[in-house]
């Protein structure tokens, strides 16, 4: 009889145990973690016949943060994005846009631009945005902000076949930016832009970003990704090859650019500082690989202490694009 | 139920926004309506003119009749009209492969448009190019039997008004079929060609090859058959009678099929890359 108390209340004990951690299972810090996710993209893989466009990718965006995906041309870039605004169906795995499976709805909150701009070509720019507007449930008083936000006011009522390439690329961002989306996905947006509109995209993605939107940016310009970007996917052949931080891919590692009247004794003196890893003649100028304790005061004075007085000098991080090339030949060894 | 409306009325505006401001739409829609009202216009005369060339030398005289009068006009129109739905087939095809030609399929879907949505506005602008046509041909045949019916009443003009019913469903059928093709080949050119000959060449063989009672079920057929050849007074001399009914059969025909194209297309389009 007392035996089968202790069984009773042994079993009553772990009853009251599993309730107690059921009742209270640490859900709002899970909660929390998923507010933060954007977007979660599980082991998705994509085939077009025998070529893998995209093999097995997982990834996870955090609100905010501006994405960089980079890679070379045919590496999966556009087949991602793709697949994130349900224009190209996976052939495996899924992914999942503010912690919740995908559909139409959720791509509202979405603004994108995909590999080219797609427009009614008989429609002015307006009417070919007022469709847009429809589809989203935007107000039509949104259309002349966007227009002026990428500088096509002018050209409003114009129709679309009349517009040169960069314009029409500015009109796709505009559309993307309709409506405010919390996310904006951007591929190739500085395609056929001239310097002026590239800048233009850039401080107009810089702004977006600083207002708390989170950008996806795919692009080979890997200086275009280097300047607005926080985070990086590299992609090869439909595989992950890096996926953080930028700083993170970077590291600290900079290097210095010097430059004298006479290069010649300058190049002498930089062999002998025992710092200096590398020396790269670039025009009119060295491109140094130095130690992280070969601060660039420290290289002043000891070039000064030799006689040699410097008309150039600046400090540079390492540029992504040099990690990107580092990071693909890697691959190939 | 308001919910659908809403949702169903939201797809029109777009599609009106996509099709309202495109001058191709409207010249094709114009020349389609001139089309038809000039045919109804010279029809009768016409035929009596052929008729009394053809009677001249025959013992029996072919009586001269009239084609618009109450309540036989409604079939003779609504059977005249149904020549004229291929050039309707022609625009559905061309503003829906316009949409893969575009890409702007693709846009509407990144915008937020499900794929099914983006087909349902199809088939709501399918059915409004079907009422719009249904109502040209209903406004016509009223002038014509108000201004042709001798000692009119106005129990003449209801019998066979069922006609213009049966033409909605016969243009609404025949063009989702349209759509089906351009759903499923994409490119303008290709799904024109491969439409006219399937309407022109592939079923009639098919139609030739099978047993008559399988090849009545076939679309085109069945879409047709909707509408009989009306009678004249010529074909009751010479025996021949057709149908001044629409069958029950059909209707359900055109139904099923009008359904069946539409799944088609969904299922189609559900698991495809854009």
């Amino acid at each position: 009889m007392a035996k089968v108390c202790i069984i009773v209340v042994d079993n009553g004990f772990f009853v009251i145990i599993v309730i107690y951690f059921y009742l209270f299972r640490p859900i709002n810090i899970k909660k929390t973690i998923l507010q933060n996710e954007i977007l979660e993209i599980r082991d998705v893989s994509k085939s077009y016949g025998r070529l893998k466009a995209l093999d097995s990718l997982s990834l996870t965006v955090e609100r905010g943060s501006v994405f960089g995906i980079l890679g070379p041309n045919g590496s999966g870039k556009t087949t991602t994005l793709g697949i994130l605004l349900d224009i190209i169906k996976p052939d495996r795995g899924n992914y999942f846009w503010f912690g919740k499976k995908p559909d139409a709805t959720i791509r509202k909150r979405i603004g994108a631009l995909l590999e080219q701009p797609l427009f009614y070509p008989y429609l002015t720019a307006v009417q070919n945005l007022k469709i847009i507007a429809d589809i989203r449930g935007v107000r039509y008083e949104e259309i002349d902000e966007v227009l002026d936000m990428v500088r096509l006011s002018d050209r409003k009522w114009y129709k679309c076949n009349s517009f040169s390439f960069g314009m029409k690329q500015r009109l796709a961002i505009a559309a993307a930016m309709l409506g405010k989306p919390e996310v904006l996905i951007l591929d190739e947006p500085t395609n056929g832009l001239d310097p002026k509109g590239i800048a233009d995209i850039r401080n107009l993605i810089v702004k977006v970003a600083k207002m708390g939107f989170t950008i996806i940016l795919a692009s080979h310009l890997l200086d275009e990704v280097e300047k607005v970007c926080t985070h990086v996917l590299v992609l090869e052949k439909g595989k992950k090859r890096y996926a953080g931080p930028v700083n993170e891919a970077l590291g600290n590692s900079f290097i210095i650019e010097v430059a004298a009247p006479d290069l010649l004794s300058l190049q002498s003196a930089l062999k002998q500082i025992p710092q200096v890893k590398t020396i790269t003649r670039q025009n009119t100028m060295f491109v140094l690989n130095v130690h992280d304790d070969l601060t660039p005061d420290l290289l002043n004075r000891k070039l000064s202490d030799q006689g040699i007085y410097l008309t150039h000098l600046a400090v540079r991080n390492k540029s992504l694009e040099k990690y990107f090339l580092e990071l693909l030949s890697d691959g190939h060894e | 139920m308001n919910s659908y409306l809403t949702a169903m009325n939201k797809l029109i505006k777009i599609d009106y926004r996509k099709y309202g401001h495109s001058r191709s739409f409207w010249v094709l829609s114009a020349l389609y309506v001139a089309l038809v009202l000039i045919v109804f216009m010279v029809i009768e005369s016409f035929l009596n003119h052929v008729m009394t060339n053809v009677g001249k030398g025959s013992s029996v005289t072919i009586p001269g009749f009239s084609l618009y009068s109450f309540p036989h006009v409604w079939h003779n129109m609504a059977y005249l009209a149904g020549f004229f739905k291929i050039f309707l087939a022609l625009i559905v095809i061309i503003f829906v492969t316009n949409e893969f030609g575009y890409k702007t399929i693709r846009q509407n879907v990144m915008s937020g448009m499900s794929r099914g949505e983006f087909l349902m506005s199809k088939v709501l602008f399918v059915f409004i190019i079907a009422l719009a046509v249904t109502i040209v041909l209903f406004l016509s045949a009223l002038f014509l039997g108000l201004t042709h019916t001798d000692h009119l009443t106005a129990a003449m003009i209801f019998p066979k008004m069922f006609f213009v019913p049966a033409y909605f469903l016969e243009v609404f059928s025949f063009l989702l079929l349209a759509m089906l093709f351009a759903f499923l080949l994409q490119k303008q050119g290709l799904a024109i060609g491969i439409f006219a000959l399937y309407y022109y060449v592939i079923e009639p063989v098919i139609s030739y090859k099978i047993p008559a009672g399988v090849a009545r079920f076939l679309p085109v057929k069945l879409i047709t058959h909707l509408i009989d050849v009306p009678n004249s007074s010529l074909m009751k001399l010479f025996g021949v009678n057709f149908r001044e009914t629409v069958s029950w059969t059909d209707v359900g025909g055109c139904l099923v099929y009008s359904a069946l194209f539409v799944l088609i297309v969904y299922l189609y389009l559900k698991n495809r890359d854009l």
